[in-house]
């Protein structure tokens, strides 16, 4: 019969929407959960290189650090931005040494702050591309989560590289008997 | 941490990503953590002990080149078989989108993945298409991470997609510690060349030239050349009364280009373009020996802005002849440029690499539930 088959490919189409759907539903949740763990993340490394700022600061006794680095620990969500961009152009300013372990700390701890803040940026994008989706507009899928924001400061990073001695940028006189080779002597 | 690397490509054919995968791995397991690789190999093939096989691997021209990858329902089946014993605290696959175990991993992973891109893919405007197909498996990345700035370029324009950066590791311990081959690099003076002689991008001509000039004034003088390529084609254009002063090796294996590498006292990198990274550049830097180099905008990054080498203009034979004399002339300078490459070099060390690749993990776990770790990862 004919009619049979009209009703068996309804009740088929009706199957794969409603899969599609609830797969849909679930990728929503994912990357809003995603989102949120990598906002946490980036916050905590923030407030860890404000601290190692701040340390560098107290030692150095630099003043405009120091509260450069206070301001940005005690920042409110709407001021957060602006503080950590100051933080990050007082410390691209004063002359750190990467012998000192603070120092170290501060270099390591900025470059997890840029590695969260890239991760965060990808998966805001993901998550908003999902809520610009059609059926996750209608059915208004995403309304159970707050919009993830983008967290927009320049980029913070410290020069890693310890500068080289400047002792190699004189020609040294060799004596002419060493091998250019050091393996050769062996 | 619980470490599971995916190779796109069969470990019995040598390869970049697949040198590359074996290094991270073993740099991994000496700092302490658990590793598994799993990659396509026949099931007797001879494998270090980290590797899990994943099968056969099929022939597939890929990019340009023959790549043996693993595809299909079997191999799917022992991708998530591997995952699920695995319990793996971090996914790190490379080149995920090429039709891979990769592949097939991202799309069976359910924790955090980070995933490595190699080429700088010249297919963009076919990936650009399917990027609407490829977004769901896209998702599943928590990090990317690329090994040069020009495939940071093709994730971002093309896939929408921020990338880090990290380079490629390099062995300095191997390289440092190898022997010269026997009476290399010899009293008159040594140049170095390494790679496809043929390949009109390496520069080879250039430097052909510069040793025949200077070759006639300085009787010692030697050229060592190690790459693929027919023998005769490179004699040819050497005038006959030089050829038993250049020595072809013909293609080497890793420890013999180390070897190859401590036996010269200029290597030479002539090259006119479409180099991403300059591998070869730090492999030389490590293995002590004093570089010059074209100034194409890798190398110029990679020597530390010509501290760690010596930069030429771009396909200037004169320059580089006259660069090639100096040098030569030098032992003093050869000695500073190559102290100096030493230290530039460490950046690149496997060790500090891996450092650097355990911070990229450690961010997509962070992201992916939400833990934050307390430890330093350098």
């Amino acid at each position: 019969m004919p009619g049979m088959w009209w009703v068996v490919g309804v009740v088929v189409l009706a199957a794969i929407f409603s899969a599609y759907l609830g797969w849909t539903a679930q990728r929503v949740e994912r990357l809003h959960t995603r989102a949120q763990s990598a906002e946490r993340a980036l916050d905590a490394h923030l407030m860890r290189r404000a601290a190692a700022a701040a340390v560098v600061a107290e030692q150095a006794e630099t003043v405009e650090l120091y509260a450069a680095a206070r301001l940005a620990l005690d920042a409110e969500p709407g001021d957060r931005e602006s503080a950590e961009n100051d933080l990050t152009r007082q410390l691209q300013a004063v002359p750190l040494d990467p012998a000192d372990p603070a120092v170290r700390t501060l270099i390591a701890t900025s470059r997890r702050v840029v590695l969260a803040r890239q991760v965060h940026t990808d998966l805001v994008r993901d998550a908003l591309s999902a809520r610009r989706r059609v059926f996750v507009r209608l059915l208004r899928l995403d309304r159970r989560y707050t919009r993830p924001e983008y967290f927009d400061i320049v980029e913070p990073v410290l020069p890693d590289l310890p500068p080289l001695p400047a002792v190699l940028t004189v020609p040294t006189p060799a004596p002419p008997a060493e091998p250019p080779l050091p393996a050769q002597a062996r | 941490m619980r470490i599971g690397i995916v190779s796109p490509y069969s470990f019995d054919v040598p390869g970049g990503v697949q040198n590359h995968i074996m290094d991270l791995a073993e740099a991994l397991i000496e700092l302490g953590h658990e590793v598994s690789v799993l990659a396509p190999a026949d099931d007797d093939a001879d494998v270090p002990a980290y590797v899990v096989s994943a099968g056969r691997a099929v022939p597939l021209p890929y990019n340009g080149s023959v790549a043996r990858i693993s595809f299909g329902p079997i191999s799917t089946a022992r991708v998530r078989r591997w995952l699920k014993n695995g319990e793996f605290d971090v996914l790190h696959v490379h080149e995920p989108f090429s039709p891979s175990l990769s592949f097939l991993a991202v799309l069976s992973a359910r924790g955090p993945v980070v995933a490595t891109f190699h080429t700088a893919m010249t297919r963009s405007r076919a990936l650009a298409g399917l990027q609407n197909f490829l977004q769901p498996v896209m998702e599943k990345i928590t990090a990317r991470i690329a090994v040069s700035e020009l495939a940071r370029k093709v994730q971002v324009e093309h896939l929408g997609g921020g990338a880090v950066e990290i380079p490629n590791g390099v062995a300095v311990r191997k390289f440092a510690s190898a022997a010269p081959l026997p009476g290399w690099p010899g009293d008159g003076g040594t140049l170095g060349f390494l790679g496809r002689f043929t390949e009109p991008r390496k520069g080879f001509p250039l430097l052909r030239t510069a040793y025949v000039a200077l070759a006639r004034e300085r009787p010692g003088l030697r050229l060592l050349v190690a790459g693929p390529g027919d023998r005769d084609e490179l004699y040819d254009d050497i005038p006959a009364e030089l050829h038993d002063r250049v020595e072809f090796l013909g293609l080497v294996s890793e420890p013999d280009k180390a070897r190859m590498l401590r036996s010269v006292d200029v290597y030479v990198a002539p090259n006119t373009g479409g180099e991403s990274f300059g591998m070869i550049l730090t492999e030389a830097m490590a293995a002590g020996a004093t570089i010059a180099a074209s100034d194409l905008d890798a190398f110029r990054r990679v020597l530390d802005g010509g501290r760690a080498g010596a930069l030429f203009p771009n396909g200037d034979q004169a320059s580089l002849t006259r660069l090639l004399g100096e040098l030569l002339d030098d032992p003093a300078r050869r000695a500073e440029l190559a102290s100096c490459a030493r230290l530039v070099v460490g950046a690149f060390d496997w060790p500090s690499v891996a450092n650097r690749v355990l911070e990229v993990y450690a961010t997509a776990i962070e992201a992916t539930d939400g833990r934050v770790f307390d430890d330093e990862w350098s």
